[in-house]
């Protein structure tokens, strides 16, 4: 709601610098392929904070929208779709199975419902390695080898977040969102004054779910290859969580630039030192509890405070 | 005494309470109470602590279900409905224990009400204007841009009417919003609910400063113990035995 012009003009401007980079790099597979994987951890962190951060709604079950999408994905495509029009399906049975698991667990309260969504998550990809008709269970299920190129999947991913950070700032300057923050803070307060507040909560997870569900489909298409480990994986709930708490949990910026340091982050370390990456998130972690709730937003915003009026644009 | 709004408003009921119970395990927090609350009057609830006025109110409004009887908010039955829905409708209650939105500004704080409220559908300009209004008609128009955790206990609880009346209600139901105030901020806080009265709104008000609510009530109910003990004017309330032994015990009772 507040000073929402000058930010959608940084997006904006953002995306289209952005959208230039396979342009200028087609070659470099590297930087693409970065590119990619940050921009999916952006759509998918952006989409997780709808829920999770302005309804405060902390689930760490969104590797079953994951896995549902990508299954629906490698599944239709295998079928003969085109994997193009399979994201916004992969999309639909995400949103679908999440008014499943969210209708009777949103009931919960704060860390209830957390914990729930673990079960959630986990009792799902047990399920997908053992229908192994369907999923090819732990062998998991090799897809086309025809895909597109490297800048057409760069490309695709940075719509996707462009997609999902439109929808989070429309959510989050209009009537639903203010229904969703006041619920946040005190649910028996917003029902009182005429918030739905189980409508909403609902509403809030449905839409994040069929964005992170669409992204689930354009990794197994970036991929060519579904693995119930893969998609459903703890890790992949854990990361969307993760990457909200060190962005900024409840702003419109701090999924962005945790996703970007986040994979950033895994990607340099990762190679060279394979597990020194989760290291890092645990300190990034702590100090953000402890100094800045408002994750890397919050620093971002005192350092703006900081600036001169005259250097601001 | 606050004045009789005369015409037939005055003449309809607004609230019913039909044989309404509500037990919590063993323990019979409200039992069997009846009342009809007559529309644009002012009525006082009293009782000593854990006498069940405050889950009167929350079966009213929504927030708990009575374990037997009915709720009706100008003819309509309301009993089982969800606390929005009765938000909804036109009946607002303010918590005994403020519950402002603290991350939000008290401007946000009020627009919840707006946007969500009978009135409501949007948080677009007619909201806006809504907002305006009320913040200017509770004194909270200086402080709009503050967040809501940084008021003074007098301006939470200002804060928590400036929302209940956003949501235009037609009946309003304040717990205790004079506990814990100055008597500089009682006085500012009893004109406000006089000014609430003379725009058409039902109220019904719990309260413990007896010479406010006395002051104020056109009607005063007491409950002790869950059961309606007393039901008349303030003066007549104020004579009852009954009454006096719930407050201040037999012997004080037999004196008088």
């Amino acid at each position: 709601m507040r000073a929402a012009r000058p930010a959608a003009l940084a997006a904006i401007a953002a995306a289209i610098l952005l959208a230039l980079v396979p342009v200028v790099a087609r070659g470099n597979i590297t930087l693409l392929s970065l590119g990619f994987f940050t921009f999916l951890y952006v759509a998918q962190g952006v989409a997780w904070n709808i829920l999770g951060g302005f309804a405060g709604y902390i689930s760490f079950g969104y590797a079953a929208f994951f896995g549902c999408g990508a299954y629906t994905t490698a599944l239709l495509w295998l079928g003969g779709w085109a994997p193009v029009a399979t994201y916004p399906v992969a999309g639909i049975v995400a949103a679908l199975f999440s008014l499943v698991v969210g209708v009777p667990t949103l009931r919960l309260a704060g860390p209830y419902f957390s914990i729930a969504t673990i079960g959630v998550g986990e009792a799902m990809r047990i399920l997908a390695l053992n229908l192994d008709r369907i999923t090819g269970g732990a062998s998991g299920l090799n897809l086309p080898t025809v895909v597109p190129s490297k800048a057409w999947f760069y490309t695709a991913a940075l719509v996707f977040a462009a997609v999902s950070f439109a929808v989070a700032a429309a959510v989050r300057s209009s009537r639903f969102g203010l229904g969703l923050q006041a619920l946040r803070m005190d649910q028996e307060a917003a029902e009182s004054l005429g918030v739905r507040t189980a409508l909403f909560k609902n509403l809030a997870h449905v839409l994040s779910a069929f964005i992170v569900g669409a992204c689930g489909g354009l990794y197994a298409t970036y991929l060519q290859f579904a693995h119930p480990d893969s998609v459903f994986s703890f890790t992949e709930s854990i990361s969307l969580v993760l990457i909200a708490l060190i962005g900024g949990l409840g702003t419109l910026w701090g999924p962005v630039l945790g996703a970007a340091v986040f994979y950033a982050v895994q990607d340099y370390l990762q190679t060279s030192y394979p597990t020194f990456h989760l290291l890092v998130y645990g300190v990034l972690l702590i100090l953000i509890l402890l100094f800045e709730p408002k994750g890397l937003a919050g620093v971002a915003g005192r350092l703006w405070r900081r600036t001169p009026l005259a250097w601001r644009a | 005494m606050a004045a009789d709004p005369a015409g037939v408003e005055s003449l309809m009921t607004a609230l019913t309470l039909d044989h309404v119970t509500k037990r919590f395990g063993g323990l019979v927090a409200v039992q069997d109470v009846t009342i009809e609350i007559a529309s644009a009057h002012i009525t006082g609830l009293i009782g000593p602590n854990g006498a069940g006025k405050t889950t009167l109110f929350r079966v009213i409004s929504g927030d708990v279900r009575p374990s037997a009887g009915r709720v009706l908010c100008f003819g309509r039955e309301t009993t089982g409905w969800s606390p929005h829905a009765v938000c909804r409708l036109g009946v607002c209650v303010t918590h005994q224990i403020v519950r402002p939105f603290g991350e939000l500004t008290v401007l946000e704080n009020v627009l919840v009400g707006a946007a969500f409220g009978s009135g409501g559908r949007t948080a677009g300009r007619a909201a806006r204007a809504d907002v305006e209004e009320v913040l200017d008609f509770t004194a909270l128009a200086p402080r709009r841009d503050v967040l809501a955790s940084a008021l003074t206990l007098a301006e939470r609880k200002r804060l928590e009417i400036a929302r209940a009346l956003a949501t235009r209600p037609s009946i309003l139901l304040l717990d205790e919003v004079l506990a814990g105030l100055t008597p500089a901020e009682t006085h500012q806080a009893v004109a406000l609910v006089r000014g609430i009265q003379a725009r058409g709104v039902t109220i019904v008000m719990i309260e413990h400063v007896m010479r406010a609510v006395m002051d104020l009530s056109d009607r005063v109910l007491v409950l002790n113990y869950g059961r309606l003990i007393a039901d008349g004017s303030p003066a007549e309330v104020t004579r009852n035995p009954e009454v006096i032994e719930a407050y201040l015990g037999r012997d004080s009772a037999v004196a008088q």
